[in-house]
């Protein structure tokens, strides 16, 4: 038995100094020649019925006129694991040329695997990026100033409601009171006690790392007027702003205005609510529902021109596995021309990361008056901070936010102070 | 039976009535979710576990097909799984014999190996096994990748060899003494000996790569190839987003995955209950 | 006579290389003191033998290095430092809050769940085994739980367990609140349960098989000796069934510190604050999610030791009574 043991651990230990030798090696070839290198090249997109549409037709409209440089699209499964089958990815060396399903808190993460390629060091990288996007683009940057993503998409997420529901609670259903934080709970309060709706409101208060984009977020970037959760290697959340968001949420909770459970399927479609925060994508599942979209309050109430919101975007990536890069960039080009953004909008309903989209396409928003209120809004987003460590800072966070807020255990300056301390510590991690 | 003494007629019933009872409510679950996939509107209350006639529809089996296409699926499950149990069986019958009867060097380490599998969790291996096989084999998007990992149960590598253990060793003697050689032994003499324990071993291993969906998920992109409990999983945590009775049509999908290993169980669980007295742990 | 007792038993093992005389007598060559008596076994456990060491051993061996040293991984091709950080990870892991409440679920788990179910498999083995009338329905009905899949009954379950569901319509205003997966003191119990109930069916099979193999005979002659029902079930069938209760045990303990998949689906995100996390489950989110291969490991390699050592100590409790 002993015997045994000895040497079961002596293959254990060979087996892991075999291991550790057999990563990394072989020279690749000089950056320059992959960026000048054409050929066929694959794409990833997320399998979003609309997305899949438009991903087929932009792929056979490039093939049509490039027949040395195809184009193979794949759909992958758009899920909360795509950013572990994209890493595991990176790893195995098997990541397709570009992605456009890549989000935003993953980017860190790859960047630091090595597995993005820096757009800027592509004559016109920059360039193309900052005058497509505008000043928004910053927010895309890494800490050095270089795009390692394109930003490609949006969905600003706004307050839905539902008419009907506010129609029977007696609320004024072409303009509900929710402006200010008052006027949102009041409103609130008058859906659930008229039982119009079994909540008011249900965004889901399960404990993954992302799910603080859809409750607080959304409401920090208005009551802050545009900040990030971290800025300048520092979070930001406890000042005044983030901790009368945080207590607005506990009241929510706290009244049983909100569900406290993970509520399967949607819980707004399904009519078990009167409102929801969502983006332009949710449209497409509320069926025949007669809905309307206002701005996310804010305490003391700011003009619909001047509040800021999520971004919840989605970009694209190009992956160090490419060898081609010269036609991944000039496709990637391609599919965010303006005509290419366009048939997106059409496609999808999404808004395309686009400065000034609603003098961009002037028709598609005369005829789709309800989606040029998103249009209006994408130009005041905020996007996850581009940070080190980004998906266990919003882990941190969101384990801070669901004992504090959703359950009121404890008091939330601490908790969020605590969470402050944890996440810039994180954040100055390399 | 075991018990000599005649049981009391009231001690009978009364075991008979609580083991009613408990597998009513071991049962339950299983019940409420083929009523759930049936059901057209959702409905939590007491009375949405009776199966009211106006309330049925096979709407929701419908909905996840659109969503995700069953019988491709289910095809993927089928040969994920036929492959493991026919591996597992063909390889551990093999070693399971050659551990139990066979004296040669490195049987004690391999057992201590077998041992200590278990107690490691697959969720520590997956990324370097990840690595392994996409970047060092290629093995990304097929079969024998998704295979490879779970190709041979060491829990049945165990009911073999406990079961060879049982076997009395005169049996393997007598044919050596005879002169037969190992592998004709193996072939004449064990292998139709270990009917009852490979039925067993079948029906444990089934059970592993049919309900797996971590492992298919990470080395496969293409949903044409993934495994059933793999778009189910995908499919719930998605939300369900875009269908009318999202509750519904997850049931739908549990359904069609759960009913499949009920219904091999249910078939094949006379042999497997009386006969696994041979395979059971001896005292 | 049995040849050996319970598989468990690794002090059972004997000697790869025996110097007795073979049987007939004949001088061991020296192809048989090198590779055993039966050399061809090495042919035969050779296919097992390739699988264990290319699926296990490799990435085992790797996990064990990543552990010692400040690992991420990276594209092929990338060149970063891996420093050698020694037990750095370790003290991580250790001095962290969060996932030392991770163990301290999986303990709370085992505590309820051992016992459950080594005593609700064991009687329900015996009364299925003593059972005439209906009995494949009995016993199909205990085994469908271990079955079905996980991720097809949580939906189910959660559906049950949920403020408004069934089992709160049931008790009324007994019902906690918040409702059980999302409420700190019950999510862990919850999942207790949940899985107590569905791998029942496994070790009462385990049972049902130990039961069947005691001897008629020490039955009849405790019946003779007039031994109450009773006294005969404790005399003679419970150390009869030993062996399977140690395995039982052992499993159980096992397959709980391990515990993954039910965390996962039914409290995705570890519940409130982290409530019901487990080990495993914070070895996924730090290695796959999080991208922290290196805490991951150790945590891994912490958590097998850990499960060694209480099967050790298990196995020598359960073995001297």
């Amino acid at each position: 038995m002993k015997r045994s043991i000895i040497i079961l651990i002596a293959a254990l230990a060979t087996a892991s100094m075999l291991a550790a030798c057999g990563g990394g090696g072989g020279s690749s070839p000089q950056a320059s020649d992959k960026q000048a290198a054409k050929g066929p090249i694959t794409i990833w997109y997320s399998n979003n019925p609309d997305e899949v549409k438009w991903g087929k037709q932009v792929v056979a409209t490039w093939n049509a006129d490039h027949p040395d440089e195809k184009v193979t699209g794949q759909e992958i499964p758009a899920g909360r694991t795509s950013e572990e089958v994209i890493g595991a990815a990176i790893t195995a060396g098997n990541t397709p040329d570009l992605i456009y399903n890549t989000a935003a808190a993953a980017v860190p993460q790859f960047q630091k695997q090595g597995g993005l390629v820096d757009l800027s060091t592509f004559p016109d990288g920059a360039k193309y990026i900052e005058s497509r996007t505008g000043d928004a683009a910053s927010q895309y940057a890494s800490a050095e100033g270089d795009y390692y993503q394109l930003p490609w998409k949006s969905n600003p997420v706004m307050v839905f409601y539902n008419k009907a529901i506010m129609r029977k609670a007696g609320i004024d259903p072409e303009n509900p009171p929710m402006a200010t934080y008052e006027e949102f709970l009041a409103t609130a309060r008058a859906i659930v006690k008229s039982k119009a709706a079994k909540y008011a409101i249900y965004p889901s208060p399960s404990s993954e790392f992302y799910q603080s984009w859809f409750d607080f977020y959304p409401l920090y970037a208005a009551e802050s007027g545009g900040k990030q959760l971290v800025e300048d290697g520092a979070s930001t959340f406890t000042d005044k702003a983030g901790t009368s968001v945080a207590e607005l949420w506990r009241t929510i909770y706290a009244e049983k205005l909100a569900g406290n459970e993970p509520y399967t399927g949607d819980a707004f479609a399904d009519g078990t609510t009167g409102m929801a925060l969502a983006g332009p994508w949710a449209i497409a599942s509320y069926g025949k529902m007669d809905w309307g979209v206002a701005p996310v309050p804010t305490s003391a109430g700011m003009k619909p021109e001047e509040t800021y919101t999520f971004a919840d975007s989605k970009n694209v990536g190009m992956y160090s596995s490419s060898k081609n890069q010269g036609t991944a960039w000039e496709f990637l080009k391609f599919s965010t021309s303006p005509k290419q953004d366009g048939a997106l909008l059409e496609t999808t309903g999404q808004m395309p990361l686009r400065a000034d989209l609603t003098k961009a396409y002037p028709d598609y928003f005369a005829k789709h008056p309800a989606y040029s209120m998103f249009a209006e809004q994408a130009n005041r987003t905020v996007e996850v901070p581009n940070v080190a460590n980004s998906v266990e800072v919003w882990q941190t966070f969101r384990d801070a936010w669901t004992g504090a807020v959703i359950f009121g255990k404890g008091d939330i300056a601490g908790a969020l102070n605590d969470a402050a301390a944890s996440i810039d510590k994180l954040v100055s991690q390399k | 039976m075991s018990n000599m003494q005649p049981t009391p007629r009231r001690r009978r019933i009364l075991s008979m009535t609580l083991l009613m009872l408990g597998a009513l409510v071991f049962l339950f679950p299983f019940y409420y979710m083929i009523i759930g996939a049936l059901q057209a509107k959702r409905d939590p209350s007491l009375s949405g576990a009776i199966p009211w006639p106006s309330n049925l529809t096979l709407s929701n089996f419908l909905d996840i097909n659109d969503a995700i296409n069953l019988g491709r699926s289910l095809l993927n499950s089928g040969i994920f799984t036929g492959v493991v149990v026919v591996c597992t069986i063909l390889f551990g019958v093999m070693a399971g014999y050659a551990l139990a009867t066979l004296h040669f060097r490195g049987r004690g380490l391999l057992f201590a190996v077998v041992l200590l599998l278990q107690a490691v969790p697959f969720q520590l291996l997956m990324v370097p096994l990840y690595v392994l096989l996409v970047r060092g084999f290629g093995l990304g998007d097929t079969y024998v990748g998704m295979i490879l990992p779970f190709a041979i149960n060491s829990v049945a590598v165990l009911i073999f060899r406990q079961f060879f253990l049982q076997v009395p060793k005169e049996m393997f003697d007598a044919a050596r003494i005879d002169g037969a050689g190992e592998f004709r032994i193996l072939w004449s003499i064990a292998v139709p000996l270990v009917r009852p324990a490979i039925l067993t071993a079948a029906l444990v291993t089934f059970i592993g790569p049919w309900n797996e969906f971590l492992w298919p998920f990470l080395i496969t992109k293409k949903q044409s190839m993934q495994p059933l409990a793999v778009a189910v999983a995908n499919f719930t945590q998605t939300g369900a987003a875009f269908h009318a009775n999202a509750m519904g049509s997850i049931l739908a999908g549990s359904a069609v995955l759960a009913v499949p290993a009920v219904v091999l169980f249910i078939v094949f669980q006379r042999h497997f209950t009386e006969t696994h007295s041979a395979t059971g742990v001896k005292g | 006579m049995p040849a050996e007792s319970s598989h468990r038993r690794a002090s059972g093992l004997r000697r790869t290389v025996a110097t007795t005389p073979a049987p007939g007598g004949r001088r061991r060559s020296r192809i048989e003191s090198a590779l055993g008596r039966n050399p061809a076994g090495l042919l035969l456990s050779a296919p097992y033998a390739l699988f264990v060491a290319a699926v296990f051993i490799y990435p085992i061996g790797l996990g064990v290095w990543i552990s010692f040293h400040d690992f991420f991984f990276t594209a092929p091709g990338v060149d970063v430092p891996q420093p050698f950080v020694g037990l750095a990870n370790y003290a991580e892991v250790l001095s962290n809050p969060e996932i030392r409440a991770s163990f301290v679920h999986v303990a709370v788990f085992l505590v309820i769940n051992v016992p459950l179910t080594l005593v609700l498999s064991l009687l329900l083995a015996t009364a299925l085994n003593n059972v005439i009338h209906w009995r494949g329905f009995l016993r199909v009905s205990y085994y469908v739980p271990y079955v079905t899949a996980s991720v097809a009954m949580v939906t189910v379950w959660m559906f049950m367990f949920n403020s408004g569901g069934i089992v709160n319509q049931i008790l009324g205003p007994l019902a906690p609140d918040p409702a059980w997966l999302v409420n700190r003191t019950w999510a862990m119990p919850s999942i207790a349960l949940y899985v107590t109930w569905k791998q029942l069916g496994f070790f009462i099979l385990l049972f049902l098989a130990a039961l069947q193999n005691v001897p008629k005979e020490l039955h009849e002659a405790a019946a003779m000796d007039g031994a109450s029902r009773w006294q005969a079930y404790r005399a003679v069938t419970l150390p009869a069934v030993r062996p399977a209760t140690t395995l039982v045990v052992l499993l159980a303990i096992i397959t709980g510190a391990n515990l993954f998949t039910e965390p996962y689906l039914l409290t995705g995100g570890g519940g409130p604050n982290g409530a019901s996390t487990t080990p495993v489950f914070l070895l996924y989110q730090q290695g796959i999610q999080q991208g922290n291969p290196d805490i991951a490991s150790a945590i891994g390699v912490l958590l097998v030791i850990g499960v060694l050592i209480i099967t050790y100590v298990s196995r020598k409790l359960t073995e001297r009574d």
